[in-house]
């Protein structure tokens, strides 16, 4: 009894059943959800049923069962349901049954909606990922091709400008030289400083550790920076531990740059009193010293809001053309002493001077005493050569760069040289001619220079196998260099590059 | 006299707004806020087709899938014509452009098909130009829900059509 109580009081029958006519006009209908009058077209319901009317007159029993489909009544209320459209044989009336699921469909609404929300977000996401990647390497092609564009021409600046220092030119000249090479030097630095820091954005810095002297390293700054604060009239004091080792592996040239651009920055912002490069060493252990090193200047100091963004990439806060650069040198800074696992930070009081501190660790060997460098110069070997005049190939369609490879040899008269402009002639070249060094372009017109040189490798006449084969070269992405050694070059010499450069290159691979 | 009246329906990947361009045709409305449909919402609308006949379209505005084979049978009994709509702006979503396609031409050969590059608004025309490639089969129309762009003229285009 208490049972049929409890079904009058909460159970609510939630299916409506109609029937219509041939023609769509309702027969009968129970109201529980729509309602209806007899006669009335049951398209009034909602134009759901306007695609079916070619199924009111079937005569065939038949059973079409529809989901979720929203339909709205008159007084607005929605309700998502579940619709059977039954004919039957025999001329028995269509019944449509209208099951009301709303609460279960508005659950499953939401449902999809979430997952679907966290699909197309996850969409968009992965989209704007790579439209960012898309445009930094877009960037840093184009910054790695401009900067090769631009070191082509650099090129013949700076080498021209060593020959031209060595003819008969009065004082005056010779100080026009002076300002042409300091300035193509800068214009140089700026140069490598953009590519730089693309390469490292990129990761596609690797450093390159040797062994070398860290205390003949500090010394030599020493010695330099003493030399370039005295001219500014500020005092250069340098606090070096000598606990630290003598040998370091590590990469030296890196290393040195970090300190240089620390310091260079210092001496720049400093007008008056001194600036302080110190380095102490903590714990040592598993072959590694942990050291703080630390660039002190008395200058003009970083406003507190600004400190963050001194790292940055092209931030400079001082805008004044007083204190020129790209810029660049701090955020070097940075991502090479993170590429080294080590951390930069900065301190600073405005007016009164800025403090530049890192922490790394250096790696050095065990037994110091039996380690020595050696030393050879390259130059020196200069003294040792076996024959009087060598023949070199050089391969370079840069009229320039010829020039000036012919005016360094020419100078030092122990050379001959052959000049080819095109990659098809080189091979011929080879095979006709003995040659004890090739000095060879990448990018020239016909075949690069890179798989030129993988042909004369697989050449089986003279000494193909083993002749020094030397790049030239803007393209200094370790990819780049990577793929010159497996083609065979022996060597690579840096565009833009001055006589002494070359001239030390070639000396070293000469037998 | 009653007037003819011809079902059509909308598919696609979800959320490439078939809701959006039904609601800007129906209602000339637009809103950004992202509603997913479950199942089907059906809306009505007379279009003049020329000065002289009007009908009626029934718009079947189905859930969006990611594959069209998943959509429910019954709801594509007595379609007039489809309409395929993808976001011009999100590769998922013509992925199988090509393949979809094929099916609904092999399935409903006699059907009318109009293929709807929507979002249009969201890129400029000259990228739409440069990229034709990036879609398999050549879009009717691109289309803004948001601004309304070629909206009506593909509809009325698919109801002129379907009367011929």
């Amino acid at each position: 009894m208490i049972l049929e109580t409890y079904r009058g009081t909460y159970f609510h029958p939630r299916t409506q059943f109609i029937t219509i006519d041939k023609s769509g006009n309702v027969l009968e209908s129970d109201d529980v959800l729509f309602s209806l009058k007899e006669g009335e077209d049951i398209n009034s319901v909602s134009p759901f049923f306007e695609g079916l009317s070619t199924y009111f007159d079937v005569d065939e029993d038949n059973d079409i069962k529809f989901t979720c489909v929203h339909l709205e009544a008159i007084d607005q209320k929605e309700y998502t349901c579940d619709i059977e459209f039954k004919t039957f044989a025999a001329n028995q009336p269509t019944l449509i049954m209208i099951h009301d699921f709303s609460d279960h469909y508005k659950y499953y609404q939401e449902v999809a909606q979430s997952r679907n929300e966290s699909v197309i977000n996850s969409q968009i996401l992965e989209l704007k990922n790579k439209y960012l990647k898309e445009k930094e390497d877009f960037k840093n092609t184009f910054i790695a091709n401009f900067s090769h564009e631009l070191r082509n021409p650099l090129t013949g600046v700076t080498a021209f400008c060593s020959v031209l220092e060595k003819t008969d030119m009065s004082l005056e000249q010779q100080d026009y030289v002076e300002v042409i090479k300091s300035s193509a030097d800068h214009l140089k630095n700026m140069i490598g400083d953009i590519l730089e820091i693309s390469k490292i954005e990129v990761g596609k810095l690797a450093l390159n550790e040797e062994l070398f002297n860290f205390h003949e390293l500090i010394e030599m700054l020493e010695f330099t920076y003493s030399v370039k604060a005295k001219q500014k009239n500020l005092e250069f004091e340098v606090n070096f531990d000598e606990k630290i080792p003598r040998y370091i592996e590590g990469d030296k040239t890196r290393i040195k740059q970090i300190f240089e651009n620390l310091i260079e920055n210092a001496l720049k912002f400093t007008q008056s009193g001194k600036v302080t490069f110190a380095i102490h060493a903590n714990q040592s252990r598993a072959r590694k010293v942990n050291v703080n090193i630390r660039v002190t200047d008395t200058g003009i100091g970083i406003p507190t809001e600004k400190l963050d963004s001194v790292f940055n990439s092209f931030t400079q806060l001082n805008k004044s053309s007083k204190f020129a650069g790209t810029g660049l040198g701090l955020s070097i800074v940075k991502g090479l002493v993170e590429l080294m696992e080590g951390k930069i930070s900065v301190e600073s009081e405005e007016g009164a001077g800025s403090t530049f501190k890192i922490n790394m660790n250096l790696k050095y060997p065990i037994n110091q005493e039996q380690t020595s460098l050696d030393k050879k110069s390259e130059m020196e070997k200069k003294n040792f050569l076996s024959k009087e005049k060598y023949s070199v190939l050089l391969a370079e369609d840069s009229e320039l760069a010829q020039m000036a490879v012919l005016k360094i040899l020419a100078q030092e008269g122990n050379f001959f040289l052959d000049i080819i402009t095109n990659g098809e002639d080189v091979i011929e070249s080879v095979i006709h001619n003995e040659y004890d060094l090739i000095l060879m372009d990448i990018r020239m017109p016909g075949t690069h220079g890179d798989e030129l040189t993988k042909m004369i490798r697989s050449l089986p006449v003279h000494n193909c196998k083993t002749i020094p084969i030397l790049a030239l070269t803007a393209n200094l992405y370790d990819a780049d260099k990577k793929r010159y050694k497996k083609m065979g070059m022996t060597d690579i010499i840096e565009k833009p590059f001055d006589e002494s450069t070359l001239l030390k290159k070639i000396y070293k691979h000469l037998k | 006299m009653k007037k003819a009246s011809k079902k059509i329906i909308l598919l696609g990947h979800f959320g490439v707004g078939k809701s959006s361009l039904i609601r800007q045709f129906v209602e000339n409305t637009f809103t950004s806020d992202y509603k997913v449909t479950i199942g089907v919402h059906i809306l009505k609308k007379e279009v003049e087709i020329s000065a002289d006949e009007t009908i009626s379209l029934i718009i079947w505005d189905l859930e969006g899938y990611d594959d069209i084979k998943k959509t429910r049978a019954s709801y594509l009994l007595g379609t007039h014509g489809f309409i395929y709509v993808f976001d011009v702006t999100r590769p998922a979503t013509f992925e199988n452009l090509e393949n979809d396609i094929t099916y609904l031409t092999n399935q409903y050969a006699n059907t009318p098909l109009k293929v709807v590059g929507n979002k249009a608004d969201l890129v400029t025309k000259t990228y739409l130009k440069e990229n034709k490639n990036m879609f398999a089969v050549t879009p009717d129309f691109f289309t803004s829900a948001k601004t309304g762009d070629k909206v009506d003229d593909m509809f009325i285009a698919l109801a002129k059509e379907l009367v011929n």
